[in-house]
């Protein structure tokens, strides 16, 4: 296949030929779907041969900018990674720096930070639906549900945090606030609302005949070629891997709750869809417990004077998959070096070699990159 | 001189007005604004939206209107590699074949544009088999990739959908027993004949949505990978021309839809006036089948190419074949030839 690509490159030009009658279709960056990147895709017209991500063009160099903040004025810059998802990958930043400290964190904080993020995950797991709903060519009505149920969750945070979207909430060695009055009346009414609409998205989306037609069997994903390209979040989880750093090497406060990690076996784009709104049922089974058990006490501790480590890897479960923040310090408050591996740009690197191992058609390309839930500013960093 | 003029006009005024007026030009165009403009607010409901609000004030009902002196003021982009006369003409007169086959439709008894009776059916699915080659040609002349492969998946899905449509429509002829289309409407006095044929109804609507190219069945614009399909290279009044052979697509195939299963302009006397009558009735009907267009459109994913094809060969045309021989059966063994 690879031969096949000595093509003559054009960038602006529509037409490159290449040899044996395929071309390239250039989707993106703009292009309805396409986001902030660009699909480089070698088709015949029915049949795609390859699928080439090209990111890149919402760089904004954060693991730079981290380097000439102090710990703490991190926090800002980190969250812009995903807009949709900040205080997850909030947590990884600010689990880091603890572990660079040594502190323990006050249960109380803990479970406000579990509630919070799993608020969020809600929020970006509606998102990725109303996205891929649209790729597979519905008339925007599931992607607008989506976003207009977003909104009594964004209440809620802004209730909490004060911000709709970048809370800078999560600190070194706690949060900034605690919990408003009568917020948790206010979660658990949402939560009902939200159980109500999901069964709403089940019966008309989910279960639909033609989305089911559109991506059943498509674009799967095995278990083996799964581990060995690491893929990560929901869409490692339903190629049968019950790999969730939630359960394996629990942060905050999910040690102390219950809750099962959603996998399946087809590994198709269909359960990839599926699995994101199990894990929202999921999300709110524990905002339930926490809120129930949530302790008293205080919501924050002082940090020491000096970091008690010089590096410190923390990992995460984003709504897209595991986020791993590695930090190294000089023994000073300022980092010398982060390096954050997004989960985004490993599931982009999954769909690269997917057409390699089954028959993708044009048609499939846009469900397939948004069944995995792709955010092209996270791999961009 | 004067006089000729005069009585040239007096005599081919009705004529002139059909042409020019109510099931004509004017007609077209206000349905095409209509259509827009009632595909946004209504659609928009159901995305628990409000559409537009703001031209005009009520119900923004400027806004299509607003958008369309938009398109005609903006410039026509014309790509260089394209052919350029076949771009133009093509985009150009992409309505003219379904305004061609509208004419054909009485909204009234005796109230066509084009008074001839006979084999009026057959000529109006004629005349509609030539859209495609329209498409086809818009495709091919933009010269671009996407445009090329939405031409092309527009002829793939005319296989599939115009065949079954046609062999559903031969059920009601069979019924009817006649190929006339005001026949045909005369003959559901009694009862409409989406009662009787049923299966040739199913059969009819699935292959209709493949022929307006509305989701389920939008394969040849496929938004998410192909952009818009074959109007991709479009734009300005290019694109407002195009915009108004799909709406009128829709019109006529709507038409038919209406007149072979759901009576014409049959319905309970209003104002005592045939003609009104009968276009009153048309025109409620055509709302309620555009709504139900929307309807289905808003509710479904749009299938692949190959499974739309999978749809038509494989359940769509036994089905049709199924409803022909069934009519053929009920019609002149169990009734003895009603």
């Amino acid at each position: 296949m690879r031969d096949m690509m000595s093509y003559r490159y054009h960038p602006f030009n529509e037409i490159v030929e290449l040899e044996g009658g395929l071309f390239q279709l250039n989707m993106g960056p703009q292009h309805p779907i396409s986001g902030q990147g660009r699909f480089i895709v070698i088709t015949d017209g029915e049949i795609v041969y390859s699928i080439e991500m090209d990111i890149g063009y919402s760089h904004r160099g954060i693991e730079k900018i981290l380097e000439y903040r102090n710990l703490m004025q991190g926090i800002v810059p980190i969250e812009r990674m995903v807009m949709l998802d900040t205080s997850n990958i909030a947590m990884g930043y600010v689990l880091a720096v603890e572990k660079l400290y040594g502190v323990d964190v006050p249960p109380r904080a803990q479970y406000i930070r579990t509630i919070i993020m799993e608020l969020n995950r809600i929020i970006s797991h509606l998102y990725a639906l109303g996205l891929y709903s649209e790729s597979a060519g519905w008339n925007p009505a599931i992607f607008l549900w989506t976003t207009a149920d977003r909104e009594p969750i964004l209440d809620i945070l802004e209730m909490i945090t004060g911000a709709r979207w970048s809370y800078s909430f999560f600190i070194p060695g706690g949060v900034r606030a605690d919990l408003p009055r009568g917020v948790k009346e206010r979660i658990l009414t949402t939560l009902d609302y939200l159980e109500n609409r999901i069964r709403v998205y089940e019966d008309s989306w989910i279960y639909n005949e033609t989305f089911r037609m559109r991506t059943e069997g498509m674009g799967v994903l095995p278990r083996s070629k799964a581990i060995e390209w690491g893929a990560a979040g929901p869409n490692l989880r339903v190629s049968g891997v019950p790999y969730d750093t939630r359960k394996n090497e629990p942060y905050a406060a999910y040690d102390e709750l219950d809750f099962k990690i959603v996998t399946h076996t087809a590994g198709d784009s269909y359960y990839r869809g599926w699995a994101r709104v199990e894990e929202i049922k999921v999300s709110i089974d524990i905002i339930r417990q926490a809120i129930e058990n949530i302790p008293e006490g205080r919501i924050r501790v002082a940090l020491p004077p000096k970091p008690v480590q010089e590096e410190a890897l923390a990992r995460v479960e984003t709504g897209r998959g595991e986020l791993n923040v590695y930090m190294y310090t000089e023994g000073r408050d300022k980092p010398y070096r982060v390096k954050i591996s997004p989960p985004s740009f490993r599931n982009f690197y999954v769909i690269e070699q997917l057409p390699k191992i089954q028959t993708i058609r044009l048609a499939d390309v846009p469900p397939l990159i948004y069944s995995f839930d792709p955010w092209f500013l996270d791999a961009d960093r | 001189m004067f006089k000729d003029i005069m009585k040239f006009i007096e005599v081919n005024l009705p004529v002139l007005i059909k042409i020019l007026g109510f099931p004509g030009l004017t007609f077209i165009l206000i349905f095409l604004i209509f259509a827009v403009w009632y595909q946004r607010k209504y659609l928009a409901r159901l995305m628990t939206r409000m559409g537009p609000v703001h031209a005009g004030k009520v119900l923004g009902w400027l806004q299509l209107i607003a958008d369309a002196l938009k398109l005609l003021t903006k410039e026509i982009i014309i790509p260089r590699e394209s052919m350029r006369k076949i771009f133009v003409l093509s985009a150009g007169t992409l309505s003219v074949i379904p305004a061609t086959a509208i004419t054909l439709i009485p909204f009234a008894k005796d109230f066509a544009i084009f008074p001839i009776r006979g084999y009026t059916l057959p000529l109006f699915l004629a005349i509609m088999t030539l859209y495609p080659i329209f498409v086809v040609l818009m495709g091919w002349a933009a010269n671009n990739k996407f445009t090329i492969i939405g031409a092309f998946r527009s002829i793939y899905l005319d296989v599939a959908g115009e065949i079954p449509l046609i062999l559903s429509t031969i059920g009601v002829m069979i019924w009817a027993g006649t190929y006339d289309i005001q026949d045909i409407i005369e003959a559901q006095k009694s009862i409409w004949f989406v009662f009787p044929q049923l299966l040739g109804f199913i059969v009819f609507l699935v292959s209709f949505m493949a022929m307006i190219e509305k989701v389920p069945f939008d394969i040849p614009e496929a938004e998410a990978e192909l952009v818009f399909g074959y109007k991709t290279e479009f734009s300005g009044a290019l694109f407002l021309d195009s915009m108004l052979g799909d709406y009128v697509n829709l019109l006529a195939w709507s038409l038919l839809m209406i007149t072979l299963y759901f009576g014409g302009y049959l319905g309970p006397s209003i104002t005592g006036d045939p003609i009104i009558d009968g276009s009153i009735w048309t025109l409620i009907k055509l709302v309620i089948v555009v709504t139900m267009t929307f309807t289905i459109m808003i509710s479904y994913a749009r299938l692949r190419i190959d499974q739309a094809i999978r749809v038509g060969w494989n359940y769509l045309i036994p089905l049709a074949i199924l409803n022909i021989i069934l009519t053929i059966f009920v019609k002149y063994v169990i009734l003895g030839g009603g």
